[in-house]
């Protein structure tokens, strides 16, 4: 008679050999025993039939998709992260312009975070009301890219101007610097140059590279803040003031 | 639907060079890494810990090991397993750091009825199983079965593997699966005995 209840001593003994099964564990000898089992056991077949069709239904269990702020905020971890990241080209002069460091970091995660994979609804600007304020007009996520990208072209521009006019100045007072410290200093903005140039060639071939539009920043940040200090050394050594090149030097040499 | 031989091949070149774009420092290809592989990292996360809020936080954080630790990924296995392995580690590891001894005495309490419990409704076995009941299921398990059952029914991993993950033997995790699917065919049935 067949057995449709577990309460056997055989049942228990088979129902390891049951999951081994689901498992695809068994091994040779034992599978027999088991066929020869279930044969006469209602129970146990029933018990095997649920265990396949847990597993079945286990192994094809549907993903759940992360809400949209994860990869936000992931983006933005990656973003600082990167920002923080050690120079990877030069190690030179110490970190000058923290108001403007905060605009391009700020102006660069705005790109990172528009150009993300956001499935929000953004309304569009024709969805407007005709006569409203200008400042309530939503710009399109296109928009905002072009002009985060007008503002990534005026920050360049500005950094640019700012080390023209440096540079003019450095020129016309160089002769009031050591030969030796001259050099050094005239070394040390050509590794810098370097890195603008390998920058700007990255960002030609790959326009949305985040790594590479940080670099140049980091290096025009690095330019502006080793010209600064050239020209104020220039200044402190016209006057004779040895303490203060002294003081400016020590800056330099610990950045 | 599974993937036949040829679209793996297809979705590990694919990965091979989204790696390689990574590498490089291309933050777009980073997006699409995210693209393919968030949702299944994010479901291990979710199901090992049985919480959306930490999954969204593990899932961040694994994916910033990765940009960390992808020049240590050799391609020897498919990015996606090696992708997988590190969710499976870094969700247990949260899990074991957030519940601690507590978690283990509770286990130990529960292991006593796992067993006792009797089924109490007929389950339909013909019938397909509702994915969202076993899913709802699993959350009713002790902690201990569940990251066994998980682990080797849902993610495929092998008992030495979750032995190893867990810490514990490889007969233990036998045993811990063996309870789970019992204590499941427990809580199925008498879900089913309700409809």
């Amino acid at each position: 008679m067949e057995r449709d209840t577990l309460t056997d001593d055989d049942c228990g003994r088979f129902a390891a050999l049951v999951h081994d099964r689901v498992s695809g564990t068994t091994g040779g000898a034992s599978q027999a025993d088991l066929d020869a089992h279930l044969a006469s056991c209602a129970a146990c077949r029933s018990l095997l039939a649920d265990l396949v069709a847990m597993r079945g239904a286990a192994a094809g269990l549907p993903d759940f998709t992360p809400r949209t702020e994860v990869w936000t905020n992931l983006s933005q971890r990656l973003a600082a992260e990167l920002a923080a990241r050690p120079r990877p080209i030069w190690t030179g002069a110490r970190v000058a312009l923290a108001m403007a460091a905060t605009l391009v970091v700020a102006v660069a995660s705005s790109v990172w975070l528009l150009r993300g994979p956001s499935t929000a609804p953004v309304p569009q600007a024709s969805a407007v009301p005709a006569g409203a304020p200008a400042a309530a007009v939503i710009q399109s996520p296109k928009d905002l890219v072009q002009d985060v990208d007008e503002h990534l072209r005026i920050a360049d521009e500005h950094y640019a101007k700012a080390i023209t006019g440096l540079e003019q100045v450095v020129k016309g007072g160089e002769g009031a610097l050591d030969p030796a410290l001259a050099a050094t200093l005239a070394k040390n903005l050509g590794v810098i140059d370097q890195a603008i140039t390998e920058s700007r060639e990255a960002i030609k071939t790959q326009p949305n590279n985040q790594l590479a539009q940080t670099s140049l920043f980091e290096a025009l940040r690095q330019k502006v803040a080793l010209l600064e200090d050239t020209v104020a050394l220039i200044n402190v050594m016209r006057k004779g003031d040895q303490a203060g090149a002294a003081k400016i030097l020590g800056g330099l040499s610990k950045s | 639907m599974a993937m036949t031989p040829s679209d793996r091949t297809e979705a590990n070149r694919l990965d091979r060079d989204i790696v390689q774009r990574c590498r490089r420092g291309d933050l777009g290809a980073f997006e699409e890494l995210y693209k393919r592989h968030g949702s299944r990292l994010y479901t291990v996360a979710y199901r090992i810990t049985g919480s959306a809020a930490d999954a969204e936080d593990l899932v961040q954080d694994i994916f910033l090991q990765v940009y960390r630790r992808l020049d240590s990924f050799r391609g020897e296995a498919a990015l996606g397993t090696w992708l997988h392995r590190l969710a499976v580690n870094a969700s247990l590891d949260f899990v074991r750091s957030k519940q601690g001894r507590r978690q283990r005495v509770t286990d130990t309490a529960e292991d006593l009825d796992a067993i006792a419990a009797p089924a109490n409704g007929p389950w339909r076995p013909d019938a397909a199983l509702d994915r969202m009941d076993l899913d709802r299921a699993i959350a009713q398990l002790p902690p201990s079965y569940r990251r066994a059952f998980l682990l080797h029914d849902v993610e495929g991993l092998e008992h030495h593997e979750i032995g190893e993950s867990l810490g514990i033997a490889e007969g233990t995790s036998k045993s811990l699966l063996f309870k789970a699917r019992t204590r499941l065919r427990v809580i199925l049935r008498g879900r089913s005995g309700v409809r």
